[in-house]
This record gives structure tokens, sequence and C-alpha cells, in this order.
């Protein structure tokens, strides 16, 4: 009985220590550590696949040495001296530096024939993958907007220069004017001459906003417009009397009227 | 404008009877000119005529002397929701005496027949009116009877009170070759009807006095005969109607159809009766050919009852006539789809 108390009293310490080591990649703190000498740093590291990694996390003076609190954390399970990591700010040896030992603990289990793969470095690929593959696309989107903006304004200016002058009646008229004194145009042509006729005095009167009927009655009574679609009546209507009416004296003033000459006078007989 | 017509005797006593006709309805009818001219253009083509106001301008008064002024028979049928065919047409009732049906020819029997308030009738009157209108003949029991000729309906509606009425389809109104638009009379028409309103007096009659109205005033004696009446319109079909008048004619009804807020455009019937109308018209105005004016004149009495606003115009507050008159004047614009 005795014999397993002593035992369990001296294992005790062992087992603390067990659990107070960190794990693989699990950082650690040692607080309040007193080092003798000059003030300590933490050597630069040059190798990269160093298993130890520390860090002083705080300096205090503690009478002529200094006071440390340090954090660190192994890469790979064993025990380590952590001296070997430190060195003076001001080069000088330590040599005079207690030991440090730490312990790293496996997270593994002892004797597992599996070992964690191990990195291996990869050269940094070039552009590509699903950024570039979105610039890409966005470079080629903004390609495609700016050219059919482009060509839409390149139509536009071409539709633009291809737009004539709207036809105005005076426009309409002149070639049938023409071809009825040529004796060249149908019965529908000479209907629709008519009809522009009338609305040309309508418009050249200014009886635009009167009713049609109405409007009828005033051109008749009209002095030059009465007459010349009397004229027209006889000419277009009457029976047996086509060749009574001087075509070529009906139709002069409409020949004589120019498309702006006619914009011109419709205008003033709206102002009116 | 008559040396048109001197050429030709019997226009000539066509423009004659119908000068007479005239000044006999402005003995009794003051004013409304084209009314009358409207029912003389009705009455030579053999078309009916719906008129189109409020009451109390002169409808029935000028439907009645103007049969009168051409010794026509006169029938007038006001048009209530209880009417019956057979009330307009006739029917065969049982004679006591004789144990056999007769038949009983109804007010359509005759030269003139007015019927007021026509939208105030079921449609089955209205139904049975307008297709005797039409066919000019009506069948009563297993009978069939020709309506005398000529045969005019001249039918009116009132376009204010709505409620209770039965207003005529498209079909039915196309059945009348116009409908004319009454206007209140002008302040100088109007004094004048009160000063001869005034001067009427009153008539006694067997131990009282009634006071005389218009309708007393219409001579009995007729201006004009049947046979003069049928001079007219041989009259009417011998005025000269020029393919580019045919061409104006087209072109309008072509536009009906073919305009973005128009429901229903012209039917044929429209184009025919705008040629029908136009040569009575030239008749009347003393020349044996039609001209352009007589298609603007006639334009809205012909197409406006025949064409329909589709719903985005009517949303839009466009109005028929208003379109109209915008057709009539954009004629010679442009040249419609159907030309090059």
């Amino acid at each position: 009985m005795r014999i397993l108390l002593l035992a369990f009293l001296l294992g005790l310490p062992l087992l603390a220590q067990d659990a107070k080591a960190p794990t693989v990649g699990i950082a650690a703190e040692i607080s309040q550590l007193v080092l003798p000498g000059p003030e300590l740093k933490v050597k630069v590291l040059e190798d990269r696949h160093d298993p130890m990694v520390l860090r002083i996390k705080a300096v205090f003076p503690h009478g002529d040495a200094f006071r440390y609190d340090l954090v660190y954390y192994g890469l790979e399970p064993g025990k380590y001296d952590l001296r070997e990591y430190l060195e003076r700010k001001d080069a000088s040896s330590t040599a005079d530096l207690p030991a440090i030992p730490v312990e790293v603990r496996p997270i593994l289990v002892p004797g597992l024939p599996v070992e964690p793969r191990v990195l291996q470095p990869r050269a940094v690929e070039g552009p590509g993958g699903y950024r570039a593959l979105l610039i890409g696309i966005g470079v080629l989107w903004a390609l495609g907007l700016i050219w059919i903006l482009a060509s839409r304004r390149r139509k536009q200016a071409v539709a633009a220069a291809s737009v004539e002058r709207p036809k105005s009646l005076a426009d309409h008229l002149a070639p049938r004017v023409e071809k009825a004194l040529a004796g060249e145009l149908p019965t529908a042509g000479m209907a629709e001459l008519e009809r522009m006729l009338l609305l040309f005095w309508r418009r050249r009167l200014g009886l635009s906003d009167m009713r049609a009927a109405v409007a009828m009655g005033v051109l008749r009574q009209h002095a030059e417009a009465g007459p010349l679609l009397e004229q027209l009546e006889l000419w277009l209507h009457r029976p047996g009397t086509s060749g009574e009416v001087d075509v070529a004296a009906l139709l002069a003033p409409y020949r004589e009227t120019s498309a702006e000459s006619f914009l011109r006078e419709v205008e003033e007989a709206q102002a009116s | 404008m008559s040396e048109v017509m001197g050429s030709n005797g019997q226009s000539g006593a066509a423009i004659e009877f119908i000068g007479s006709v005239r000044e006999r309805v402005a003995t009794v009818v003051v004013g409304q000119d084209q009314v009358v001219e409207r029912l003389l253009i009705a009455l030579f083509t053999g078309g009916h005529i719906l008129l189109q106001g409020v009451p109390g301008i002169a409808k029935t008064l000028l439907a009645a002397v103007l049969s009168k002024s051409i010794d026509l028979q006169f029938a007038r049928v006001q048009f209530t929701i209880d009417l019956l065919p057979s009330d307009i047409l006739g029917s065969e009732i049982l004679d006591q005496r004789t144990n056999e049906f007769t038949v009983n020819k109804g007010p359509i029997f005759a030269n003139l027949f007015l019927a007021d308030e026509i939208n105030r009738a079921a449609p089955k009157v209205q139904g049975a009116l307008l297709e005797a209108m039409q066919e000019r003949k009506v069948t009563i029991a297993k009978e069939t009877f020709v309506l005398p000729a000529p045969f005019l309906v001249i039918a009116t509606q009132n376009p204010i009170e709505q409620a209770g009425t039965f207003e005529l389809p498209e079909a039915q109104l196309d059945r009348f070759m116009l409908c004319h638009r009454l206007d209140y009379p002008t302040p100088d028409e109007e004094r004048e009807i009160l000063r001869r309103n005034a001067k009427l007096g009153v008539h006694r009659k067997e131990k009282g006095a009634i006071a005389n109205t218009e309708f007393d005033m219409i001579s009995d004696e007729p201006v004009g005969s049947g046979e003069q009446l049928i001079q007219a319109m041989e009259s009417v079909h011998r005025v000269h109607v020029s393919e580019t008048f045919i061409d104006h004619v087209v072109e309008l009804v072509e536009r009906t159809r073919q305009h973005p807020q128009l429901e229903l455009g012209c039917s044929p019937r429209a184009g025919i009766a705008l040629i029908k109308a136009s040569r009575a018209r030239a008749l009347i105005h003393g020349r044996d050919y039609v001209v352009p004016e007589d298609l603007y004149a006639l334009a809205e009495d012909v197409v406006l009852h025949r064409i329909r606003l589709n719903y985005e115009a009517l949303a839009d507050g466009v109005t028929g006539a208003g379109l109209l008159e915008e057709l009539l004047h954009e004629l010679g614009a442009m040249p419609s789809a159907t030309r090059a």
C-alpha cells in the first residue's frame, strides 16, 4: 500500500507536466520567467522548416536581469530548448542562460502508421481561374456594349444624313400637276390632284380649323380660289366640258408655287 | 347654275317642283333649310332618314307639311315600350259577321311614315320596321303586301334622354341612308317663330274654341303631284357622277376602315348612299353633275352614324364628329395606303 502511494506521489508531477504540455500547433505560454543578463530577443527564423516558433510577449526589468512572458508553439512533437531560439539584443553571448525545456505533445496516437501530408510548395500560378474568367467575361460584355452603342450611333448618323425634309403638300402636288398637263394622269391621280388642291386652298386661306362643309362654301366665295375650283369642277366632273377648260391656265398657279413659298404662306395664314 | 339644267326639260321641271315644295314648307316651318334639303334627298333617292334632335324643333311638323305639299299619305306613330309590331304593320282580325279573317293594314302603309322616338320601342318593333324599310313589303299572317311607292320613313331620336330606350344597333342604323342632327333655330329664326305663333289665333269648334297650332296652318292643297315627285326621282338618276367623284367616295370610305381609332368603318352601303345623296343634292342645287362639295356637305349625315370609335379613342375623348372632320380635312393630305 505504501509502495503504491509513493509511486502515485512520484508520478503526479510527470502527469501534471504531460497535461500542461501543449500539443502540435497549439500555443503555450511561459509567464514571468526571469532570465539573467541583458535583454533578449527572438532569433530571426531563417529555416522555414524549423518546428518551433517563439515570440516574446512582454519584457519587464527584474533587477539586473529581465522577466519575460514567452509564447511558443511547436509544429512537430518533441522536446525543445527555447534558449536556442533567443539571442541578446546587444549581441553578447547567451552561454550563461539556463536551459528552457519545453515539450510538444503529438495529437496522434503514438505508433499510428499515418503521417500528415507534407505540404508541397507550388509555384505561383499565372492569371486564370474563376476570377480571370469573370474579368474576361466583363471585358467582353463591355466591348459588346461599346460595339452596340457605336453601331447604333453610326446608324443614327447614317439615317440622319439620309432623311430628307418631309415632303410637303406642294411637293406631292407638283408632279401631279405636270402629269395632268401632259394628259398622263389616270382617273385616280386626277381625284388625288383635286383633293390636294382643295386642301391646298384650305391651308393657304387658313381654313384648316373650319368644318370641311363650311370651308367649301368659303372657298367658292373666295376671289382667287373660287373661279379656279369652279373650273376644276367643270374639268373633272361636268360631262362634255373637258375640252372647254384651259387646263394649262387652270393649273398654272400651282406650278409656280414652290414647297417653300407654300409653307411660308400657310404659316402666314395660321399666324393671321 | 340653272342654265346647267336648262338643256333638259324634265330636270328643269324637277327644279321648279323642288322650289315650290321648299316654299310651301317655308310658309309653316321657319328655317331648317338643311333638314328640308335632307328630307328631299331621302324622298328622291328612296332612302330613309333618322332625325336626331331635342323635342320641339318641328320634326313632326316638317314631315307633315312635306307630305301635304306633295300629296302624299302621311302617318305618324309615337314609339313606346309597349308598342307591338302589329301596331305598325297591321294584323289579321276575325270578322264576326262573315266568320272570316280580314287583314287590317297598319299605319306603315303610307308614303311618309314618321316613327317618333324610334329608340323607345322594343328591339322587335324596331326590327320589324327596319325590315319593312329594307324590303318595302310587309307580311301579315300568310299574305305579303307591298308598301306604297314612294315610301319614306322619317324616324326621330332624342339624343338627351337615354333612360328606358333601346339604342339602335349599327346594323340597323346602316339602313337609314341619312342621319341628320338638328340644331336649335338661330335667334333670328326664333324671333320669326314667335311672331308667327303669336298670330295663330283660335278657331271655334262646336261650343268652344281651340287655339290654332302650326299644323292648322298647313294648306291641304298640294303644290306638287306624285307624278312630279317621280320625275324628280328620275332626274336624280340622270345626274352625272364622274369617276373622279367615285374615287373621292372610295377614298373616304377606305380611310374610315383603316383609321386606327375606328372599330367599325363604313360599309359599301355607305358609299352607295353617298353617291345617291350627292346626286339628289346636286339636283336640288340645280346641277346635273356632282361635285366634291356634295360629298363634304353630306359626309356627316351619311357616314357618322355608320362608324364606331374604339375604346382607346373613347377613353381619349375623341368624338365621331371630330374624327370625321379630321378625315375630311386630311382627305387630300396624302394618298391612302391603297394607292402606290
